[in-house]
Parts: structure tokens; sequence; C-alpha cells
């Protein structure tokens, strides 16, 4: 702030100009307000929605994760020698791919399914058995709600323990508490030895549970499900994953993977590798194409409350030459008159956006209560919003302000 | 004596070719500091065209001026503001005060426009509307005071950066007669003071209060009377 103290005098003089003619001001600063709103109020409304699927994503173990699923090699003819003496995807390769760096996995989990027949004393249902090992539990977002895990010896062993999701313990058991009770797993008979917490999520207030397939889940070893239900002495699995925390590191660790699972795989392209993490980037980079279409419309009505400011801004400054004229007769110089026009449209500028702010909550509030998802305001949105809004304020006073600074004394003056 | 006002040759001319106005066709003047000069002139003499040079607010097509010593016929925009704003100090015939701000905010605004710190420019202000005679009237706006208040805050204004020259057009024109009769005085005690006052008007009476009448016709100053006194 100057010494002369002339900034605070020209706030005050473009206050008193904005509060004498009110109804003219209010017009002026209604584009602004609309054009803050429009882009926070998007926003926002955006910026919710990817919140609720990022909660997706954490309930489900994260997105920092590496899949690897089997795939066909063979395509046509008979295989070759190589192609048949090929094992496929094993517990090995999971093994060694964190053996591999152990620097980027944190870790690693292996998924063997079945279908079978499964009975209780209550129930018969053919069902998904999923055969798990390593990390698969936390991996998945799944917490044991009563029991508990699988022991090492279990998993190496294939034991016939089994664990029950919430809606399976439900289904076999009505009754009574599953822990400790039989249950058979095609023709073994396996022991309960824990109940996963139920897992919930919605995408909206009221909506179904988008997880209720998962509390559907009845887990056993992976090598019991290899090795008593489909005879398979080589531990082949469906899907090996992966956590890799760091993102930065998940490229090079993929690229190494695959040298070791071709090796393993006798040179066979019989696996597919899916970067979870890199799928979901390219999805939000999509979702951002959103953020661009409302910062558009938040654009176009700050370019259209911006043309109507100019044109008030020019008519005002017809009211308006001979107080300019009495200005620069007694000293001020145009450099004076531009920054006090200027001045004025600043601040109208910043009462429209603080206006537009405080709308813009509000418009992101109910729509997002609309759409029944929790309403994320980021303090960015807010930041960008502003300097937006601020920046076409003063571009479009520019024009009223260095004409008015053009204005010859003499001529306004004279001006009636 | 020393001159505020030098002109040579002065002259201006307005549109061009075929259509063109020749204002002023040659206007040799002095000033000396600490004259009472009044000019007048019938309408379309060209004494607004000469008061909008001698005040700066307009340039001369051609022929040299020099106000206080500095040459002005050829400086840019900003550097006749700067010289309004310390060499000139104006008083129009309908005031011309800012209407929204107070009549000490009026005083201080040539000041503020030289870059004088905010409790200077009050000081300084209330100084001048005691010597203008209404120093009650400070935190005032201009529409609560009478026709002849105004009028010395504008005087008051006029005289903020202790100007070389009081430039006054018409003066009393928007007065009665008593209150323009009072406001005349005061020309007259600041010019004894030793202010050096160009009084613009078309009124005889008024002339013959200056020390010096010089009388414009077609552009050219045909007379130039001293009083005797």
């Amino acid at each position: 702030m100057s010494r002369t103290g002339a900034f605070t005098l020209r706030l005050a003089e473009s206050w008193t100009e904005i509060r004498e003619n009110l109804g003219r001001s209010v017009l002026q600063a209604l584009g602004v307000m609309v054009g803050v709103a429009s882009v926070l109020g998007g926003f926002s409304i955006s910026d919710s929605h990817q919140a609720r699927s990022d909660e997706r994503w954490r309930k489900l173990g994260g997105m920092e994760r590496l899949n690897v699923q089997p795939a066909e090699a063979i395509r046509g003819g008979n295989p070759s020698a190589l192609q048949s003496a090929n094992l496929g995807l094993r517990r090995l390769d999971a093994d060694e791919g964190e053996e591999m760096n152990r620097k980027a996995v944190n870790a690693t989990s292996v998924q063997k399914n079945a279908r079978a027949r499964v009975r209780s004393p209550y129930a018969d249902q053919t069902r998904q058995i999923s055969g798990i090992g390593g990390d698969f539990l936390p991996l998945n977002g799944y917490e044991i709600e009563r029991g508990r895990l699988f022991s090492t010896s279990e998993l190496e062993a294939g034991a016939p323990v089994c664990l029950l999701g919430a809606e399976a313990a439900l289904a076999f058991f009505p009754t009574g508490d599953p822990l400790g009770q039989s249950i058979t797993l095609g023709e073994t008979r396996v022991v309960v030895v824990g109940v996963l917490r139920e897992l919930v999520f919605r995408w909206r207030d009221g909506d179904g549970n988008a997880f209720a397939w998962r509390n559907r889940l009845i887990a056993a070893p992976a090598a019991f499900v290899a090795t008593r239900m489909q005879g398979d002495k080589y531990s082949r699995v469906d899907r090996v994953t992966f956590k890799i925390p760091d993102l930065s590191l998940m490229e090079g660790f993929a690229r190494e993977l695959v040298a070791v699972l071709k090796s393993n795989h006798r040179l066979q392209d019989d696996f597919r590798i899916d970067d979870i993490a890199a799928r979901m980037r390219k999805r939000q980079s999509q979702g951002q194409v959103y953020n661009i279409v409302f910062l558009l419309s938040g654009v176009l009505s700050l370019i259209g409350g911006g043309m109507v400011n100019v044109n008030i801004q020019l008519a005002s400054l017809k009211e308006r030459v001979r107080e300019i004229g009495v200005r620069m007769a007694i000293g001020a110089s145009g450099k004076e008159v531009f920054k006090s026009f200027l001045t004025e449209a600043l601040l109208l500028t910043l009462l429209g956006s603080l206006a537009g702010l405080l709308l813009g909550v509000v418009f992101a509030k109910a729509i997002c209560s609309f759409l029944e998802i929790p309403a994320l305001l980021r303090p960015t949105s807010f930041l960008l919003a502003f300097v937006v809004a601020a920046g076409f304020g003063v571009l479009f006073a520019l024009y009223p302000a260095w004409k008015a600074s053009r204005l010859s004394p003499m001529e306004a003056l004279r001006y009636e | 004596m020393e001159n505020v006002i030098v002109t040579r040759s002065l002259t201006k001319v307005f549109g061009a070719n075929g259509n063109a106005v020749h204002a002023l066709r040659g206007i040799d003047l002095e000033v000396a500091r600490g004259e009472f000069v009044a000019l007048v002139g019938p309408s379309g003499s060209g004494k607004s065209t000469l008061m909008a040079i001698i005040g700066c607010l307009d340039s001369p097509t051609a022929g040299t001026y020099t106000l206080g010593g500095e040459s002005v016929e050829r400086l840019s925009g900003s550097a006749l503001a700067r010289i309004r704003n310390e060499k000139v100090g104006f008083v129009f015939q309908t005031y011309n005060l800012l209407p929204r701000a107070t009549v000490s905010r009026n005083v201080e605004l040539p000041m503020l426009y030289a870059g004088v710190g905010r409790r200077q420019r009050r000081e300084r202000a209330l100084e001048l509307l005691e010597q203008v005679g209404i120093p009650e009237k400070a935190d005032r706006l201009p529409s609560e005071l009478s026709g002849g208040q105004r009028q010395r805050v504008a005087i008051a204004r006029a005289l903020a950066n202790r100007p070389a020259l009081l430039l006054a057009d018409e003066p009393t024109g928007a007065l009665d007669s008593k209150t323009g009769a009072e406001v005349l005085g005061m020309f007259q005690q600041l010019n004894r003071q030793g202010h050096t006052v160009l009084l613009v008007t078309h009124d005889a009476s008024i002339a013959a209060l200056a020390s010096r009448r010089v009388e414009l016709h077609d552009g050219l100053v045909r007379t130039v009377e001293s009083r005797a006194d």
C-alpha cells in the first residue's frame, strides 16, 4: 500500500460508486457470480463423483495393483512341444515375482477358482469356491469378523478349512454360529474357521449394495482347491496379484515380471498383465473431460457477463465524462483514471466472485444431494473458479478503462 | 518582472483543409507574476480556446507557450497532467466539485495526484478551507453547501498545490450578484497576497476589477488596457 493511501482511496471511491449505482452494479456482478458458481459447482460435482469412485477402490483393497491372469497362447493347429510342456500360471510365478523385486511389492496373493456343490446342514447350492493364498484378504478389502485367518501351514498344506463371506455364512448357517462347523465343498468336508465382515458400498444412499456379490465369498486355501478339488499337482492359479504401493515402480516391475514369467512359461505368452492403476488413471483422465466442460461453461458465462459489463461500463462512462474531465483538469493523468476504473471493475468482480462461490457451494450441495452422493469441495476448485473470474473481470474492464483514460480533458470538461 | 505566461504566435486550428476553423490566429501574450488579468471577448472570439491552452487542457497547433518558466507546447498527455496539477489552479463557472466526495476530499484531490501523504493532505485542506472562510464545512458533501460556499471550496482546491497561476473561467457566472461580489473579492485578496490570476469573463464590470484587461477578437488580441491606479 502506498504512502499516500491512494489505493485505499480509490477502493473507497469505487465502493461509493458501486453503492450509488446499485442496480447497475448488481447486473455487472451477476455475470461473474453465475460464472464462478458454474465453475465451482461443476468441479465439485465431478470431484464428488471421483471421490466416490476412489472410496470404492479403497474398499476393494486399493488400486495400486498388478493382476496376472492366464491367457490362451495356442491359436489353431496342434500345440508345439514347447506349448505342450508349458504348465501355465502357477504358484511359483507369484513367489518368483515377489522375490524378484521386494522393494516394489508389498503384498502378493493368488487365487484359484472352482465351481462346486456346497452343502451344510441347512443348504445345498452350487457355488464359486475361491482358493486363496498369500495376502488375498487384505488385497481385496476383506476383514475377519469372527474366527481367524488361515495359518501359513494350512495354506501350504491345503488343509480342509474355509472362510465364509457374510452372505455365505448366512446362507449356509441361517441359525447358530458357523465357526467350527463342517461344510462340504465338492466331496470334501472342511471346517469353517472364520467369518468375514460384511462389505457394503453404495453409489448413492438408498442404492443397492454394489458389493453384495463379494459377500458370497467361500474361500479355502488355493492348494486345497488345486489338489483336493481339481487334482492339479502343479498348483496352477487363475490370478496372481501384486500390490505395488509406489506407482512409479509399477512400469519397471511389470517389464521385469514379463521376462520372468516368459522364462517360466517356456517362452509362451500365455498370461495377461493388467495394471489396474494405469487403467484407472486413464478413466480418471476421461473424467477430467467433464471438468473441462464445466470450466468451459463457466468461462462462457463469464464471457457473456463480461460483454454485458463492457456495455454497462461504457454507458456509465458517458455519465462520468464530466467528472473525469474535472479530475484531469486538477491533475489526474490518464493512468490515474485508468487505475480508478480498473479498481472499480476489480472490486465488482471480487464481490461477484464471493457471491458466486457461495452460490456454487449451494449449487454443488443441491445437485449432490439430488444424486445422493456426499458433496466434495476442494480448495483448488475455489481458487481456480476465483482466478478465472478475476482474470476475465480484468480482461473485460480493460477496454472501458482504457477508453476513459484516453478522454481529452477539454472535451470531457465541456461534455454535457 | 518575471513572467508566468509567455505565448508567442500561438495558433489553434480545428478541423482540416476546407472546413478548418482558425480559433487562434497568433496570440502574443505575457502575464507577469502577481498580475490580475481579465481575458474578455465576445463568444467565438477564441477566449475559451486560449484559456484551454493556457490551462494546459489542450495543445496549440503552432507557436510557443511558456508557463512558469517551462515550455509546454510540445508536452505529452501525462506531462500536461503533471503541469495542470502543479502549476495551474482551475476555478470553473459550475464549481465542478466531485458530488460524492466530502469538501475536504475535494480539496485534497490535487494533492493526492501529486503524491502528498494522507495526513499532510488533510492538514493542508483544513488550512485552505480556513483561508476561504468555511473551515466548518470540511466533512460535508458539496450538495449541502450554497453556491458561494461551493465556489470557495473550488478556490481552496485550486490553491492546493500552490500553483503559479489561478485560472478562473466565469467564476461568478452561476452566482447571485452579492455572492459573486464576495467571490471576486476573494480573488482580489488572493492577488494582493501575490497570486497570479487570469480571469475569463464577458462581464465588463468584472473585468474592470482586474489590473489589466486583454480583449480578444476573432482569434487575435485586439486591445490591452492597463488600469491606472
